[in-house]
């Protein structure tokens, strides 16, 4: 950590602060400027933070027994629910009234349509997840699923955000041999598909991330240079570009082409960036974090750190976040367990193994406590961030046991702008897709022309009158 | 034993496919154990054969059951042409021996050997009559490549982790043009990329100041005589690291240490380029109450600009036996729970080292990477522009993998100028290399077509691109100065083409084709996901993983270099051991630290590959052996013939603690009472016999003889019903049928070659490099050569003309 003139150490910072990890990137970020805060509720010129956040696997509690000891879903449904002490909800208790709990709902298109497609679940959900699409099976450039909602949300309001959307993950994609099943990896890899045709990378290193929202260099002085020097060299790369594409053959072109929208893209950004900046507000920059970190925990904090800033700094407005990767067998000792995440899941329904995977689930769904807590520290105007962003938190698979995608985990965290009201459990009919969340939500986003979304069947309502009245259908059946 | 393998492919078949060399027919002999007789007596006809699938295949492939999402129904050889994907599926499984399955009726005599080989024959024919040498999108480079590239261009080492996102694997390959999709992060990712490594290459006389933490892995050992590889003789345990410093300056260094409560009087070294820099002296008492970790720092340290590698590790006070009450496992920090629990040895360790500055920078003097790029220096005005092309254009020839054309030099020399404009010339020049490294001419490796083609029509690659590929294969970096200068002079072709390919192959670079082709096609860096439980394998650390990994690819890299022949990887009776390897192996040599070859001792179990502590641990679970894995392993990546995803709800294996009531359960045991189900038995009958012969090796790929107490049982029968029981067994089965084994190698040679996966219509060729290969004792030259000169290595098929799509922009 290096502060003018002074050399305090960054483990000193943090042992003073009695935190156990990251740098206090939070303080010195706020750009004065917003600390009177412009927001005002859900009006067009304050579009809805949207954070979509993909958990694999499902939880311990969507499987039948897990449910009847309600690992996950409380027992109650509607306002002031129980949370079952083992519930993996069970550590965000503080955070209630943040919490919209929606259990029941399936993610069908995440399932095998035809006999070459079974078994390929884990190759197949992570996509699903946010496009609510079916995939196609293909290793080759014909892949195809759905446009995800957090870029359909980027696409209407990103746009005046120097980062329309933001993608960040946790596991690294190495596993060898790549993906099996005749899987292209970009279904296992991204959940943010920008068309149907367009899977969008997904960032793992907190340094990258980090130059990603702040421009890299090591002062605002180093980082305008950069700026300039990029603005002319992206400027000369489109003059490069037209001129190569002669030579091209025409998938080349094609390819070419979209590249040259991506050029297009980056200058975009480097305008905003420039317009912000020029804009007279004073901004401090936090130092960058290290690379990768070997601990889940410390990763997952050092990433929503970066999420919560580049949220409150109002460079982006939508992030996706993959916090793991289907069949990774990575342990987690904070978890208590020791058994490898994927085989943890395969638990054969036994009940003592139920519970072990449980810890895991708690342990994961644990983290975000600390992203809540961010996320309400941090104000603008007289309201939190957290109050102002839309949380979506879930998983493609139920009972990863069995791989199946029915009664899957969904929770929606924060108040989206006064879109979710927390403090609620609703219970979907049986049968329900998640995609009726989906509409509902992204009507409440403000996306009113939204009438399906994948294989929606309907709306589901998501605030309690709503909530209420879909529970009480859920119950009478 | 030969190795000939008799073949239908006929002399037409290789011509027709675009063989630039003339291939002698090959002798009528054969040891393929189906059976001498097949090369003279007549070979049923294709009506009889028909006969045969009919009455064999279609009971299961029928249109009903769809077994395999296959169904033979009215399949007819004489027409296997019509159908080549299916062909070829029939093809790979026959050629396996794994269809029929085990247990189900086979025809009678060498009836199967006549039907592969007349499907071949069918398809080759065909194939020779309408080539198609596939298509792809360009590549672009992903990180290794362009860090070969980097260095190439500019002289330093960079880390491509630091900018570019992950490489997605597709096919077993990071460099697949399909899975390298574009996009603004990619984009603006190579652009940061540019930005940082221009002024890691220059040097920054203004770089702030920023810290930069390396961690010690936990498994590292920091033993007493165990020294890291790069540190400084006399020392132990540490970390060594290639750092960039931006400038020259004053840097210090942070390091934090694990220790027990009563260490004292231990020093650290810490060495720049091999030279201490400084000496940091641990006197005091470590306490408890100081908390887990403890931090210390150097004084500012004045450091040249530039790579330099650090090291950073414990003077070795300790000499002789050394007994630590504490003993952690193998004095790593195994089993630990970082940062949950405490250090748990008197020795302190290394956990990580921060390395913070500059203060007062300067510019970098001299540095490698800066005598690289000034080979001028402008002293009068009128020098500034002439000497700025030169070093531009020098760069921009490496790094665009061709010479410059006009324009080329124009805009790079423009960019130049707005440099100068800002801050003088050698801003001016880094601005220049920024653009280089940001132009689409150095990401991508851009195949240029000829106008005017129709869709379907197939085109030669120029001599440049071809150039190119044969670089990025062979070595896993671009094209140096003289296949450029051949390239250029239109003569990569025929006898030349040769010639550049076996410079390539004696050429030290060629050892990509070990870290970059066989790493990933034997999954190597799976290795780093098995941490083997510290607990039942107490004698693993890191170094020996890392031993591991090194073993297999400078084996491979032995059989390239020596051009031996591929079944040496199977069957080879040596290896590539180090000190700690062999010891590990149980193998008696007198090694240091430097890998040598090693032949195994008369009598020893292990054999070629799988005998590698590599693959048998990477195909491990932490806390035990997976015989499932193993055979999944030697299925797939040796023999091309996956098996089906398993049910999802398939249990895992009780973990190793469990028993029966009087005892814990073998690993065998536990997979039995698994089979016992017949829907698991229809698959787990091919890959569990495979693991269960190697079942001799633990975790770590130690030789044991029991487990949890009770003699490990290896016996089992292969799905061709062959008994084997050892590793040795094993590996003489799978080499009584060479066929897959070699196709299958070439496959994946291929598609790494290639940028893309091997489909149906590449089969021919694969034969072709198989038979071609085979004239050639197997050489791994002949298969190198036979992928160099295939048409899907030289040609492209056109989609024909521009669509509406592609001019709108």
């Amino acid at each position: 950590m290096f502060l003018t003139g002074r050399n305090i150490h960054r483990r000193t910072f943090l042992r003073g602060a009695g935190a156990s990890v990251a740098l206090p990137f939070l303080d010195a970020m706020v750009p004065a400027g917003r600390r009177g805060g412009v927001g005002n509720g859900s009006d067009e010129a304050d579009p809805t933070r949207l954070v979509c956040i993909e958990e694999v696997h499902g939880v311990a509690g969507c499987n039948t027994w897990g449910h009847e000891q309600g690992l996950f879903a409380p027992s109650t449904v509607g306002r002031d629910f129980e949370i079952h002490p083992d519930s993996c909800l069970e550590p965000l208790e503080a955070w209630r009234d943040q919490m919209t709990i929606i259990s029941n709902t399936d993610v069908r298109m995440a399932e095998a349509f035809d006999s070459r497609e079974i078994g390929g679940d884990h190759f197949r959900s992570s996509v699903v997840f946010l496009t609510q699409s079916h995939p196609k099976q293909t290793q080759g450039s014909d892949i195809y699923a759905g446009t995800s909602i957090d870029q359909l949300h980027a696409q209407r309001f990103g746009r005046d955000n120097a980062l329309p959307s933001l993608q960040l993950c946790i596991e690294s994609l190495n596993q060898s041999g790549g993906c099996w099943y005749n899987y292209h990896c970009a279904y296992t890899d991204s959940i943010s598909w920008a068309s149907p045709t367009d899977p969008l990378p997904m960032v793992r290193d907190p340094r990258v991330a980090f130059d990603m929202i702040f421009g890299a260099g090591g002062t605002e002085e180093e980082r305008a240079t950069r700026r300039r020097t990029n603005a002319s060299i992206l400027d000369w790369v489109t003059g490069e570009i037209g001129a190569l594409k002669r030579q091209l053959g025409t998938h080349d072109r094609v390819e070419m082409d979209r590249y040259l929208e991506g050029v297009r893209e980056v200058e975009r950004k480097i305008q905003m960036v420039e317009a912000y900046n020029t804009s007279g507000e004073a901004r401090e920059i936090p130092e960058a974090p290290a690379g990768v970190p070997d601990s889940f925990t410390e990763h997952m904090e050092i990433m929503f750190d970066l999420q919560v800033m580049a949220l409150q700094t109002d460079l982006t407005r939508v992030i996706s976040f993959k916090t793991g990767r289907d069949a990774s067998n990575r342990i987690f000792p904070e978890s208590e367990s020791d058994t490898a995440f994927h085989a943890a899941s395969h638990h054969g329904g036994r009940e003592e193994s139920i519970l072990e995977f449980n810890k895991i689930s708690r342990y994961r769904m644990g983290q975000m406590a600390y992203f809540l807590e961010k996320l309400d520290q941090a104000t603008e105007g007289d309201q939190t961030l957290l109050d102002k962003t839309a949380i979506v938190w879930g998983s493609p698979m139920g009972d990863a046991n069995l791989h199946n995608h029915r009664r899957c985990p969904l929770v929606l965290f924060g108040g989206g702008n006064g879109a979710l009201t927390g403090n609620l459990h609703i219970k979907a009919p049986d049968g329900t897709p998640m995609a009726n969340t989906f509409v509902s939500l992204m009507q409440a986003l403000g996306h009113d022309d939204i009438e399906s979304f994948g294989d929606s069947t309907g709306e589901m309502p998501i605030s309690y009158a709503g909530g209420a009245a879909a529970t009480a259908q859920a119950e009478a059946r | 034993m030969s190795r000939a393998v008799w073949t239908g492919v006929t002399f037409a078949t290789l011509v027709g496919l675009g063989w630039s060399s003339s291939p002698a027919l090959l002798p009528a002999v054969t040891a393929s154990p189906e059976g001498v007789a097949t090369a003279h007596a007549p070979r049923p006809s294709a009506a009889d054969l028909s006969e045969t699938v009919d009455q064999y295949c279609v009971r299961c492939h029928s249109d009903r059951r769809l077994t395999g999402n296959l169904s033979l129904e009215g399949f007819r050889v004489e027409a296997a042409a019509e159908q080549p994907e299916t062909t070829e599926r029939m093809i790979n499984k026959l050629r396996a021996a794994m269809m029929p399955p085990p247990g189900a009726r086979r025809p009678a005599g060498d009836t199967l050997l006549a039907l592969t080989e007349t499907l071949e024959d069918v398809v080759d024919r065909a194939a020779a009559s309408q080539p198609n040498p596939g298509t792809r999108r360009f590549q672009r480079l992903n990180r290794p490549e362009y860090e070969a590239a980097i260095e190439d261009v500019l002289g330093i080492k960079v880390d491509a982790s630091n900018w570019l996102p992950q490489d997605m694997l597709l096919a077993n390959f990071d460099n697949m043009a399909v899975a390298q999709t574009l996009s603004s992060t990619l984009l603006e990712a190579y652009l940061t990329a540019a930005n940082d490594v221009s002024r890691l290459a220059l040097g920054h006389s203004e770089a702030a100041p920023t810290s930069e933490t390396y961690r010690v892995p936990v498994y590292q050992s920091q033993h007493a005589w165990d020294q890291v590889d790069g540190a400084p003789y006399g020392t132990r345990g540490g970390i060594v690291v290639d750092h960039h410093f931006p400038a020259s300056g004053e840097y210090v260094f942070d390091v934090s240490l694990w220790a027990g409560d009563i260490a004292r009087n231990e020093d650290l070294d810490i060495s720049i380029d091999g030279e201490r820099v400084d000496l940091v002296e641990l006197e005091v008492l470590f306490r408890y109450d100081l908390g887990p970790d403890w931090t210390m720092q150097t004084k500012p340290i004045f450091i040249e600009g530039g790579q330099r590698r650090v090291a950073v590790s414990f003077i070795r006070n300790v000499d002789g036996p050394y007994d630590d009450v504490l003993e952690p496992h193998d004095w790593s920090l195994a089993g630990t729970r970082e940062p949950v629990e405490y250090g748990v040895t008197l020795l302190p360790h290394l956990r990580d080292m921060t390395i913070i500055g500059p203060t007062n920078p300067r510019a970098s003097s001299a540095t490698e990477a800066r005598e690289r790029i000034f080979s001028c220096r402008p002293s009068v005005p009128e020098e500034v522009q002439p000497c700025a092309e030169e070093i531009v254009t020098r760069l921009a020839r490496r790094a665009y993998r061709r010479p410059l054309t006009e324009q080329d030099t124009e805009g790079l020399m423009s960019l130049f100028e707005s440099g100068l404009g800002e801050g003088g010339f050698e801003i001016g020049i880094r601005t220049a290399i920024e653009g280089i490294l940001a132009s689409p001419h150095f990401i991508f490796r851009l195949e240029a077509e000829p106008e005017g083609l129709r869709a379907g029509e197939t085109f030669d690659l120029d001599d440049l691109a071809l150039a190119s590929r044969l670089s990025f294969f062979l070595w896993g970096s671009p094209p140096d100065e003289e296949l450029v200068r051949v390239a250029d002079e239109g003569r990569l072709s025929g006898d030349e083409l040769e010639r550049q390919v076996r410079r390539m192959l004696a050429d030290p670079r060629s050892e990509a084709l070990a870290t970059r082709f066989a790493s990933q096609w034997l999954r190597l860096p799976d290795l780093e996901r098995v941490r083997p439980d510290a607990f039942w394998f107490p004698y693993f650390y890191e170094q020996l993983g890392q031993d591991m990994r090194h073993e297999t690819e400078l084996f491979f890299e032995h059989l390239v270099r020596e051009d031996r022949s591929l079944f040496e990887l199977y069957e080879a009776d040596y290896t590539f051991l180090n000190r700690r390897l062999a010891a590990h192996y149980g193998i008696p040599a007198t090694l240091g630290e430097d890998f040598e070859r090693v032949a195994y001792p008369e009598g020893m179990p292990r054999k070629g590959i799988l005998g590698h502590g590599s693959v048998l641990m990477l195909t491990s679970m932490g806390n035990r052996t997976s015989p499932v894995l193993r055979g999944k392993w030697v299925m797939e990546v040796l023999l091309n013939t996956p098996p089906p995803p398993p049910p999802p709800n398939v249990p895992e294996l009780d973990e190793v603690g469990e028993a029966d009531g009087t005892r814990m359960l073998t690993t065998r045991e536990k997979l039995e009472q698994h089979r016992a189900n017949p829907t698991c038995n229809a698959c787990h009958r091919f890959m569990d016999p495979i693991g269960i012969a190697l079942e001799n090796f633990d975790v770590t790929g130690r030789w044991r003889l029991r487990e949890n107490g009770v003699p490990v049982d290896t016996q089992g029968e292969l799905y061709d019903g062959t008994e084997v029981s050892s590793p040795v067994d094993l590996m003489d089965a799978l080499l009584e049928r060479p066929v897959p084994l070699v196709r299958t190698f070439a496959t994946n040679l291929m598609a790494y070659a290639l940028g893309r996966r091997i489909e149906y219509y590449d089969q021919p060729t694969i034969r072709a490099i198989a038979d071609e290969a085979a004239q050639n004792e197997y050489r791994m030259s002949s298969f190198i050569l036979g992928v160099v000169n295939s048409d899907a290595f030289q040609q492209k098929v056109s989609l024909g003309a521009t669509t509406d799509a592609a001019q709108s922009n």
